[in-house]
């Protein structure tokens, strides 16, 4: 008999749930009243409310200990489990305000590596407390701010060599000599590069969020000002000597530069669409535009017409110091291309295979 | 694992060839320490003692060029940029200053840095030597650690002075420099290439000194706790 009336209350129950819960009261009312009582009375086995299941969230806490002396620096409490390592970094710099997110490296172990901002806190835990070592990573800067410090740089120190600076260069001389048109064509076309480079950075390139230590920027800083300065001296020097094949070694060299200049922008454009359409999972392929065919040829063609880019204007204005900037670049770019060929080919493995990484065919 | 694997240290061939390399190495400023003191008490003189060592001083000294290679491969664990450049700076003395400014060669200051070099790399090949073969005695250790206290500041002190005299030949000769104008639009004026060498002795000389004391207290304090717990 008990268990009729259990089949009874079940099928009671599902009615009720039918109804929304609603009681309806059928003509067999005492009927129904025992049912619901005893609906009620094993209320116990019906799954528990939301309400009772507030009190069951585990937080965690995360403590965070110096990677050097392992020392406690504080303790982030009340940490949500489904929240990330970046809102712990923004506890950490409510608690601790000198350490801004960007600036906080956090490992799990003294050695290991730094984790990354979008990790889940649940996925490292293995008790409610996680220990994580801190690394100051140093003042940071963003990618922005880095490529427009870098660029802007040499756009107006080439510019003070070109209007020839009475401390740099002697005056009477400089008032003598005629200039070579190849002068004003490397000063324009040195300006156009890095105005394109500015205006891409400001308005086609699309940066991660993240951060890069100050003193990358400041290398990075002193390498172009410093190439740049040593190049426009030379060229704009009163006693610069144009071109050995004169006119002819000129014009194909600057037709060489622009167009490798169109190239690297539409490459930058085409790049920067892909990342916008969202449609990293598979290679950038080659449109209508016959500078993007590169893309057919070779994995990173931005590194291969900026390379072009410097060598061309390297042999239109035939000045050792611009070759060895130029070659400096080819080599830090064969490098970069290298490892972007390396990542492509885990990636996108079928398709890259027959490709070069920068140079065509060669390598 | 992997990487742990790989510093193990240099297989037994490369150990054998590092061994003969320092014997060589040590031998051969031995010949130079010993012909300076046959010069010395030939002449009677400390002056123009640098002909009598000219060619064991730079076939020796360019020799350390190998180094780097051992550092390149690998079988030296020690830092490749750091070892370039100093043996590279060592280089560029002996040939770019003594070599090409004959008329530097008989000044004092080459004697001063030849003496510091010759005690140094005796004393640092030595070390290197027998630490190879395991058995390194604890006077040679000492004297590396101790004896650069006096002998580094006197080298600088011979380089400087060598490169400052050198300064007025090199200027009247134009020696190594290109000026404008020019085919390919570059100038070099070795004088102020002089000059700025000179001045980079000046951050970078109390680097390495500060960090050579810092070793010292490193791995003598070290042996001594090693020598109270035996």
């Amino acid at each position: 008999m008990h268990q009729r009336q259990k089949l009874r209350t079940s099928e009671h129950r599902s009615d009720l749930a039918a109804h929304g819960g609603a009681l309806s009261m059928s003509h067999n009312d005492s009927r129904s009243f025992f049912n619901f009582s005893q609906l009620v009375l094993s209320a116990g086995q019906i799954k528990p409310s939301p309400a009772l299941k507030h009190s069951k969230i585990t937080y965690f806490e995360v403590e965070i200990l110096d990677v050097q002396s392992k020392k406690q620096i504080c303790i982030v409490d009340k940490v949500p489990p489904a929240s990330t390592l970046l809102d712990v970094k923004h506890k950490f710099h409510k608690a601790c305000p000198q350490w801004y997110p960007s600036r906080v490296g956090l490992q799990l172990e003294r050695n290991g590596p730094f984790l990354k901002d979008s990790i889940n806190i649940q996925s490292l835990a293995v008790s409610s407390i996680i220990t994580l070592y801190f690394t100051d990573l140093g003042q940071q800067v963003g990618w922005t701010t880095f490529f427009l410090t870098e660029y802007t740089g040499p756009l107006l120190i080439y510019l003070l060599f070109y209007i020839r600076l009475s401390t740099i260069y002697d005056q009477v001389e400089s008032r003598k000599n005629f200039r070579h048109p190849v002068v004003h064509l490397a000063c324009f076309c040195h300006c156009l590069h890095y105005i394109r480079h500015l205006l891409e950075t400001l308005f086609v390139h699309k940066f991660s969020e993240g951060h890069t230590p100050l003193k990358n920027m400041i290398k990075g800083c002193a390498f172009y000002w410093g190439f740049t300065s040593w190049i426009a001296y030379y060229i704009n020097h009163p006693r610069y000597t144009p071109p050995s094949f004169g006119h002819r070694q000129v014009s194909y060299a600057a037709l060489a530069f622009l167009m490798c200049e169109a190239g690297n922008h539409f490459i930058n454009v085409a790049l920067a669409h892909q990342t916008n359409s969202g449609s990293k999972t598979c290679f950038p392929s080659p449109t209508y535009n016959p500078f993007t065919w590169l893309f057919l040829l070779v994995s990173c063609p931005n590194y291969t017409y900026e390379a072009g880019s410097w060598i061309s204007f390297t042999v239109m204005t035939q000045t050792l110091p611009a070759g060895i900037f130029a070659f400096l670049m080819v080599i830090q770019m064969s490098l970069w291309a290298k490892k972007k060929h390396k990542l492509y080919l885990k990636r996108f493995y079928p398709e890259v295979r027959r490709k070069a990484a920068m140079i065509p065919i060669i390598f | 694992g992997r990487s742990r694997r790989r510093r193990r240290g240099p297989g037994a061939l490369a150990t054998a060839y590092l061994v003969i390399y320092n014997v060589v190495m040590t031998a051969g400023w031995l010949v130079i320490a010993v012909g300076l003191v046959r010069a010395y008490l030939a002449k009677g003189s400390y002056h123009s003692l640098y002909y009598s060592i000219e060619k064991p001083l730079k076939f020796f000294q360019t020799g350390a060029l190998l180094e780097i290679l051992h550092c390149a491969l690998g079988i030296v664990p020690s830092s490749v940029v750091l070892t370039a450049f100093q043996v590279m700076s060592r280089v560029f003395l002996t040939w770019a200053v003594t070599h090409s400014v004959k008329e530097v060669q008989t000044e004092d200051s080459v004697l001063l840095f030849v003496v510091a070099w010759t005690i140094t790399e005796i004393i640092r090949y030595s070390f290197y030597t027998f630490s190879l073969l395991n058995h390194l005695p604890y006077l040679i250790k000492w004297a590396r650690y101790t004896l650069f206290i006096v002998l580094y500041p006197m080298g600088v002190s011979g380089e400087l002075l060598t490169i400052y005299a050198a300064l007025p030949f090199v200027r009247q000769s134009g020696l190594y420099s290109i000026s404008l104008p020019n085919k390919y639009n570059f100038s070099f004026d070795y004088y102020t290439f002089l000059i700025l060498v000179m001045i980079s002795y000046i951050p970078i000389f109390p680097q390495l000194y500060f960090h050579m004391l810092h070793q010292r207290r490193k791995v003598l304090s070290h042996t001594e706790e090693h020598r109270k717990s035996e």
